[in-house]
């Protein structure tokens, strides 16, 4: 849908689908073992020439000049097949947009400007949390200009895979929160092993400890809710189209063993109550298709009260998400619980995306907030 | 103001009032010693709980995570130490006796703490159930007698159930789909037993059973007529294991390929087959579905309290979480919303656990456990001597006429509705407490969020835990068929289950 609603974004949606059966559809199960088995750098490395982790970077900061718009067709086409890639392209994505709202393009280029691999081109990021809600446990002291940082950062989202990282931190004797980048090979900065969780396997995160380590800030003290917010209002709806994709892949999956597996004398896709379940995922995939557009359309177009609107789709097509994903596995019976079919790995990753930039609930709330304005 | 003829007339009335009040009737009844028992066995979950399962479920889960081919040995031994895997078999077979319903608030308590663990436990019983349905005393005396002795040993006895084979789950659950289910798992009769040909898939503890309560069919055209209740050992010429399953969860429990090729089982290990049949009240057909509910009459209220255990367990955590972060400058546990969260997610765990004591209560007056309840027996099986049981009891056991008497007692003596009651309860208990299961976990981890995800926080566990549970013992989509078939159809004769 949201290709016929703007021609100019197919041809993202066929590089990336293309990338999706090529790249990560017969390696799905393998690259989830992460981190019981290898990671999939090579994968990282053709979506980096891809330019998929430049998507809505501006062509002189080494990016490839897209919208919202786009960036979604490339999460959503990516997520079908494994959404594990589509965490990483997302968790960059919000950084680099962050830092834009911050007006950081000095950092921004000297991040990607001088990367020659994709992991260098990443941007480390606590991708799951609004540091609004949790305030930050990391804190920086300002000596005449120069920040030093101490505290501990969990769940940075590619923290043990990027150069850098931008890191919320409280600033002493200020109110709120700021952003730091921080160089993460930098001595006092020590990582965890892969965190295990539930979905991503394979977009890992990392617990940091902090202890005397410069940091540069992006935007200015106290200003991070509201960049977050800002950047937020774009990526909801790129968090949207991860859980969609998801949707996609889970009932494309589970029509398809219907139509194939018999019980009872018939293909299960015959018995109605298999149909019921059939139809009520195939209304939640048509439903979060149209939104995504429309809500991707209104972004780009900017529609008046676009930026809460988009919230509102964000948070359905996400509850959705865990929804359709749970009947997926039911539609393959005991096949669905196991690895072999990507059945129990959208259910997971589908929760996992429900907590892309905070808690559901949270932002509910948030959204309601905006509504009652 | 109601006439006497018109109080049964009106009692008779959709929905019945034998059928909705179970615990009512039962309450008075049920043996006293009963409450102790289970106050017991609660204690000693929580016990467990504490000492063994909550300071290894995460290492466990990590363990089969990292080697799917690793085999939960150590906790089993552990589980073998304690005595669970005689707990509920009665004294007069050489185990502990205790009353059967304990078990589903043992299994709920050790679930609430990790479901692959409780599963390890329960699923034994799966095994044991299925045998002590076919009233075969003999095979009965000689399994328990077999897995009291692995506990004495430290070799533990552990058995299972096959019944779910590659082309049909679904289908061989049902009386009425199995004829047209693709099924494979062939047993021929020949002189002195049965050969076995075919194979079953997701068979849970299977590598690690030392028996095997394995279904199959010496008719694969006629299965509903044919079935052939078998007693497996690992070892048997002809029996081995294929390929563990990779789960999502609850991997610390294994689920198995059983492979059979040209398996020759003695008649001695036969439970059940249509020979032993005969001269049961009903046609073999409907003595066959008669088993099943007993069967799943007993495990999908186990089911639900896995349920309700895994929705508590979620619960838990989410309110651990809440008691000790802030959330947007307070306390996540002072926000209203969390407040309702989490009262939800409470009743939800309420609701589910009323479900399978309602079925306990229906089982103990009409289905499985009723032999046992009565209070003569009851008390009986708990003052008897060891010596009396070993000297008099047992030997009686091995009688063929102990296996008539007891299936005369149990098979013939339930009637129709009290199948249907028992098994119709049985689905209500299961899907509630497992749709309950899913429910909470997916609320746990919505309230807290990032932490929520990491599997050392554990409720991320308990999701992946939880979705097995709508899946097996039957999908809960045959399970609510089950519900409209055994409590709703009947109010309306036009209709027709699975055959639309
Ligand atoms: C981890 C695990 C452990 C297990 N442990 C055991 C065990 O110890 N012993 C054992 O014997 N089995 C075991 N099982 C098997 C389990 O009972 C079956 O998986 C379950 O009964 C479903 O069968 P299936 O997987 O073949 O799904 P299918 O029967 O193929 O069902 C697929 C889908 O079709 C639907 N469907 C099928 N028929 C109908 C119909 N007539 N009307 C409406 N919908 C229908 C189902 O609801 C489901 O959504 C286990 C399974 C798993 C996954």
């Amino acid at each position: 849908m949201l290709t016929y609603t703007n021609p100019e974004l197919k041809p993202f949606e066929e590089l990336a689908g293309q990338f999706a059966r090529n790249e990560l559809a017969s390696g799905r199960e393998e690259h989830d073992n992460y981190p019981f088995g290898p990671f999939f750098h090579g994968v990282l490395a053709r979506a980096h020439e891809a330019g998929f982790l430049g998507i809505i970077l501006p062509e002189h900061q080494g990016g490839i000049g897209q919208g919202t718009g786009a960036l979604c067709v490339i999460l959503d086409s990516i997520s079908r097949a494994d959404a594990s890639l589509a965490g990483i392209l997302f968790t960059t994505a919000l950084a680099q947009q962050i830092l834009m709202e911050a007006g950081a393009f000095d950092a921004i280029r000297t991040i990607t400007g001088g990367a020659s691999k994709a992991e260098e081109a990443l941007i480390a990021f606590p991708a799951f949390a609004n540091p609004s809600e949790l305030a930050p446990s990391v804190f920086a002291k300002n000596e005449e200009g120069r920040y030093t940082l101490f505290g501990t950062c969990d769940y940075l989202v590619l923290g043990g895979l990027a150069r850098y990282g931008l890191i919320p931190a409280r600033v002493h004797g200020r109110k709120g929160y700021s952003f730091f980048i921080v160089d993460l090979a930098a001595p006092g900065v020590t990582k965890s092993g892969p965190v295990v969780s539930l979905g991503f396997h394979a977009c890992p995160a990392v617990d940091v400890k902090i202890r005397d380590v410069d940091g540069t800030i992006a935007g200015s003290e106290g200003d991070g809710a509201v960049l977050f917010e800002r950047a937020a209002e774009k990526m909801h709806i790129a968090a949207a189209a991860i859980a969609c994709g998801i949707m996609k892949g889970s009932f494309v999956e589970a029509l398809s063993y219907a139509k194939e597996r018999f019980q009872g004398g018939r293909e299960i896709v015959k018995w109605s109550e298999v149909r019921m379940i059939l139809a009520n995922m195939a209304v939640k995939v048509d439903v979060a298709d149209m939104t995504l557009a429309g809500a991707c359309r209104a972004a780009e177009e900017k529609h008046p009260g676009w930026e809460t609107k988009s919230r509102a789709v964000a948070i359905r097509i996400q509850d959705d998400a865990c929804e359709l994903t749970t009947d997926g596995i039911q539609v393959l019976g005991g096949y669905g619980y196991m690895k072999d079919y990507g059945q129990e790995k959208r259910f997971r990753d589908a929760k996992q995306v429900q907590a892309l930039l905070g808690m559901a609930p949270m932002k509910k709330l948030k959204y309601f907030e905006k509504v009652a304005e | 103001m109601v006439l006497s003829h018109e109080f049964k007339v009106l009692l008779e009335r959709e929905p019945k009032f034998i059928d909705i009040m179970c615990s009512l009737e039962a309450t008075a009844r049920q043996p006293k010693g009963i409450i102790n028992e289970t106050k017991e066995v609660v204690a000693i979950a929580r016990k467990f709980n504490d000492e063994v399962v909550r300071p290894y479920a995460l290492e466990l889960d990590r363990l089969r995570t990292e080697d799917p081919e690793f085999l939960p040995w150590e906790f089993v031994k552990k589980a073998n130490e304690w005595g669970f895997y005689t707990m509920w078999i009665p004294k007069i077979f050489g185990g502990k006796g205790y009353c059967m319903p304990s078990m589903s608030y043992f299994i709920e308590e050790i679930g609430s703490a990790c479901l692959a663990m409780a599963n390890l436990i329960g699923v034994h019983y799966l095994g044991f159930a299925t045998l002590t349905a076919t009233w075969n005393m003999r095979l009965v005396n000689r399994l328990a007698r077999e897995v009291a002795k692995g506990e004495k040993t430290g070799a533990p006895c552990l058995i299972s159930l096959a019944i779910t084979e590659p082309g049909a789950g679904t289908d061989v659950e049902e009386i009425d789909l199995i004829d047209k289910g693709k099924i494979t798992c062939h047993a021929g009769k020949v002189k002195g037993g049965y050969v076995v040909n075919g194979s079953k898939v997701f068979i849970s503890n299977g590598h690690i059973s030392a028996w095997h309560m394995l279904i199959a069919y010496s008719d694969l055209k006629r299965p509903s007529d044919t079935p052939v209740v078998l007693a497996v050992p690992t070892g048997a010429k002809g029996f081995s294991f294929g390929r563990q399953e990779h789960k999502m969860g609850q991997k610390g429990c294994p689920a198995s390929e059983l492979i059979f090729e040209d398996c020759f089982i003695p008649d001695e290990l036969v439970a059940m087959d249509d020979e032993q049949c005969r001269g049961l009240s009903r046609k073999t057909r409907e003595a066959t579905m008669q088993v099943i509910d007993y069967v799943v009459s007993v495990t999908r209220a186990g089911v639900g309290a896995f349920g309700t255990g895994v929705a508590r367990g979620a619960f838990e955590e989410a309110l651990k979480f809440a008691g000790e972060t802030e959330v947007d400058g307070k306390l996540l546990i002072n926000h209203e919303w969390a407040q309702c969260m989490l009262a939800e997610m409470y009743k939800n765990v309420t609701i589910a656990r009323l479900c399978y004591v309602e079925t306990n209560y229906a089982n103990g007056m009409y289905g499985f456990f009723k032999t046992l309840q009565m209070k003569p027996m009851y008390y009986c099986a708990k003052m008897l001597p060891k010596f009396y049981i070993d000297l008099v009891i047992a030997p009686l056991m091995s009688k063929h006429f102990m296996t008539k008497l007891m299936r005369k007692i149990g098979l013939d003596g339930q009637k129709d509705e009290e199948i249907h009651r028992t098994s119709g309860w049985a689905s209500i208990a299961k899907v509630v407490g497992t749709d309950a299961g899913i429910r909470n976990c997916q609320l746990a981890l919505e309230m807290m969020g990032q932490a929520g995800l990491r599997q050392d926080r554990v409720a991320e566990k308990h999701l992946r835990d939880s979705k097995l549970l709508q899946i097996y013992e039957g999908t809960n989509q045959l399970n609510r068929l089950n519900i409209f078939k055994c409590l709703i159809a009947r109010s309306c004769p036009q209709a027709v289950v699975f055959d639309e």
